[in-house]
């Protein structure tokens, strides 16, 4: 059984743009922010979200929240429609978005959770349990009688998913979580979100533009461009797919002509340093080897991958988004 | 219902409002002086031609409404500038009713913002010689029901405030009609001349719209001009118009919730 469940979702705006001069009334036109998407997810399930900007992330996670009704489609969450059932919905769902706060930013935070307990209508001994749990696992414990405004932004996000999570909502939509964060903090927000996930089965949607957050969390992974869903995989076979290019950096003793490397390698050239980009299908990897050598004295030598970013780059210039 | 959710949101800006404690003072300083102009203004009007009214009712009334001041006005920017940046649709992630919410919230701005200025302008202005400051209620009955009567205007006032919220959120330019809304208030509150120097024609209309509701009808049972026999009527009114205008409101707040796209989203 999927917990959730998208079929043909469609969500259009209207859009008021100015005309040029000489025009009284401004020129609508209609954005399709998403176009007949469909998936579903298991309970349990840890899935990244991503596209450009703009591609409607966004407007898919307000819809399955219940904040956004869409134009046509079917979406199920748990059973329920979120925005017919809003109120009820809401009780299961747990919101964080990475750029706006959720919680009351001039009180101490353990403030905010009283006035979530009485939101959430949590039960004291459940709500007490869990708040425990989630400041140490959070380590928030020192933290809870300053006010929000003022924490850091690495403890605020803590802080804001402690608050997210108090009443152990089924599904957690998180946006854009680890935007600004520093590598540390970064890394032990990974961490407990691993945790939560596979402690409680929480069902987690990932929205992000980090590729690393991606990698290190999603077994699965959406791709979305202009509304339209273009991958729903594995992490690794979408990589695969654009995966083909290897990078070799050299840099001589002395200056050095490199010529007589076919076309099909880009050559870049900084003083005695060069970038060689290929293709190991195209041209081999021993082959380009042995002319680099040949062609004078190597005083450095590495070669690597692509960095995710540039694949997904490059994914997202090939599906023309 | 969530009563408890609603109460605890009303203590968290209870609570809130208290930390704005220069905006207090600077209320009471400027409501100090607006209310030492108007009853200097009233006392030379009166030197040259006494009204029926008193001069003492005159500057009880206006200590009165402007000690309660911070009711009228709309004064929630945070949630004007949430719905100009359509943040508001953010809210509907909790398991709450949008207008209860913002319901709540507004009460205890208004409650708690006045009561902050009321006292210690209300005792400055008891410290003032008679026909310049304010007088003691006409009897003890009549305080009880000017309290009752202030309660129910607070709740008015905040079901005024969530329409004008509400029609914000169609027009997405919260400074053009609640500029609009507040001289209206101001004028049919009583608040820049007492609705009780009106002609007795003119009172019979403006008394009976709700703008009327929110301290002219509880500052006339604290001066005596209306009689404690009189309070049931007065009280009704208010409690009726307040029904009314929380009905509309909701109903409002509804239908913009369904039509409710974010922008920029």
């Amino acid at each position: 059984m999927n917990y959730i469940e998208v079929e043909n979702l469609c969500k259009s705006f209207t859009v008021r743009r100015k005309r040029e001069k000489g025009h009284l009334f401004r020129e609508k036109t209609t954005v399709q922010a998403l176009d007949h998407v469909s998936f579903s997810v298991r309970q349990g399930e840890l899935v990244g979200y991503i596209g450009p900007n703009g591609a409607g992330k966004s407007t898919t996670v307000k819809i399955l929240s219940g904040i956004l009704t869409p134009s046509s489609g079917s979406v199920h969450v748990g059973g329920r429609v979120p925005w017919t059932d809003r109120k009820a919905h809401a009780q299961h769902i747990g919101v964080v978005f990475g750029q706006r706060s959720q919680l009351w930013w001039d009180v101490p935070i353990l403030d905010s959770y009283l006035l979530l307990r009485d939101i959430y209508r949590l039960e004291e001994n459940a709500w007490k349990t869990r708040l425990d749990e989630l400041t140490e696992k959070l380590k928030l414990g020192e933290l809870l009688r300053t006010p929000l405004r003022q924490l850091s932004l690495g403890q605020r996000m803590r802080a804001e998913l402690c608050g997210s999570l108090l009443h152990r909502p089924e599904l957690l939509f998180l946006d854009e979580p680890t935007i600004g964060l520093d590598a540390v903090s970064k890394l032990s927000l990974r961490d407990f979100l691993r945790e939560e996930n596979r402690d409680h089965r929480t069902t987690i949607l990932l929205t992000t533009h980090d590729m690393e957050d991606v990698a290190a969390l999603c077994s699965r992974v959406m791709v979305l461009g202009h509304g339209k869903l273009l991958f729903d995989g594995g992490l690794t076979d979408l990589l695969s797919r654009y995966d083909r290019e290897r990078v070799i950096e050299v840099s001589y003793e002395r200056e050095t002509v490199l010529s007589g490397l076919p076309n099909r390698c880009t050559v870049t050239q900084t003083g005695s340093r060069y970038r060689v980009v290929y293709d190991p299908e195209n041209v081999s990897t021993a082959w380009l080897l042995e002319y680099l050598q040949g062609a004078g004295s190597i005083r450095e030598l590495t070669a690597q991958g692509q960095n995710i970013d540039q694949l997904i780059a490059q994914m997202y210039r090939e599906m023309d988004l | 219902m969530r009563t408890k959710a609603y109460a605890s949101i009303f203590r968290m800006n209870w609570k809130l409002e208290l930390q704005y404690r220069g905006a207090v003072l600077g209320g009471i300083i400027c409501q100090l002086v607006f209310g030492l102009i108007l009853v200097s203004l009233y006392r030379a009007l009166y030197a040259g031609r006494p009204q029926v009214m008193p001069i003492e009712t005159v500057s009880t009334y206006v200590w009165l409404q402007q000690a309660f001041f911070r009711m009228v006005l709309s004064s929630d920017s945070d949630l004007a500038g949430k719905i100009r940046t359509g943040d508001i649709a953010y809210d509907l992630v909790r398991p709450l009713s949008l207008y209860g919410y913002y319901y709540a919230r507004i009460l205890a701005q208004k409650s708690m913002g006045s009561l902050l200025r009321a006292v210690p302008m209300l005792v400055f202005a008891l410290c003032l010689p008679r026909g310049w400051g304010i007088m003691a209620p006409v009897s003890p009955a009549a305080f009880a029901c000017f309290l009752l009567g202030l309660m129910i205007g607070l709740c008015c006032v905040s079901a005024l405030e969530n329409i004008t919220m509400g029609i914000t959120m169609r027009t997405l330019d919260p400074k053009g009609i609640q500029a609009m809304l507040n001289l209206l208030m101001m004028i049919l509150s009583g608040n820049v001349l007492p609705l009780t120097l009106y002609p007795d024609a003119w009172q019979k209309v403006i008394t009976a719209l709700p703008y009327a509701q929110l301290l002219d009808a509880p500052i006339r049972l604290y001066t005596g001009t209306r009689q404690v026999a009189e309070a049931p009527g007065a009280l009704l009114l208010q409690a009726a118009w307040t029904v009314v205008l929380t009905g509309v409101g909701i109903a409002l707040w509804k239908s913009n919730q369904r039509r409710l796209v974010i922008q920029g989203g």
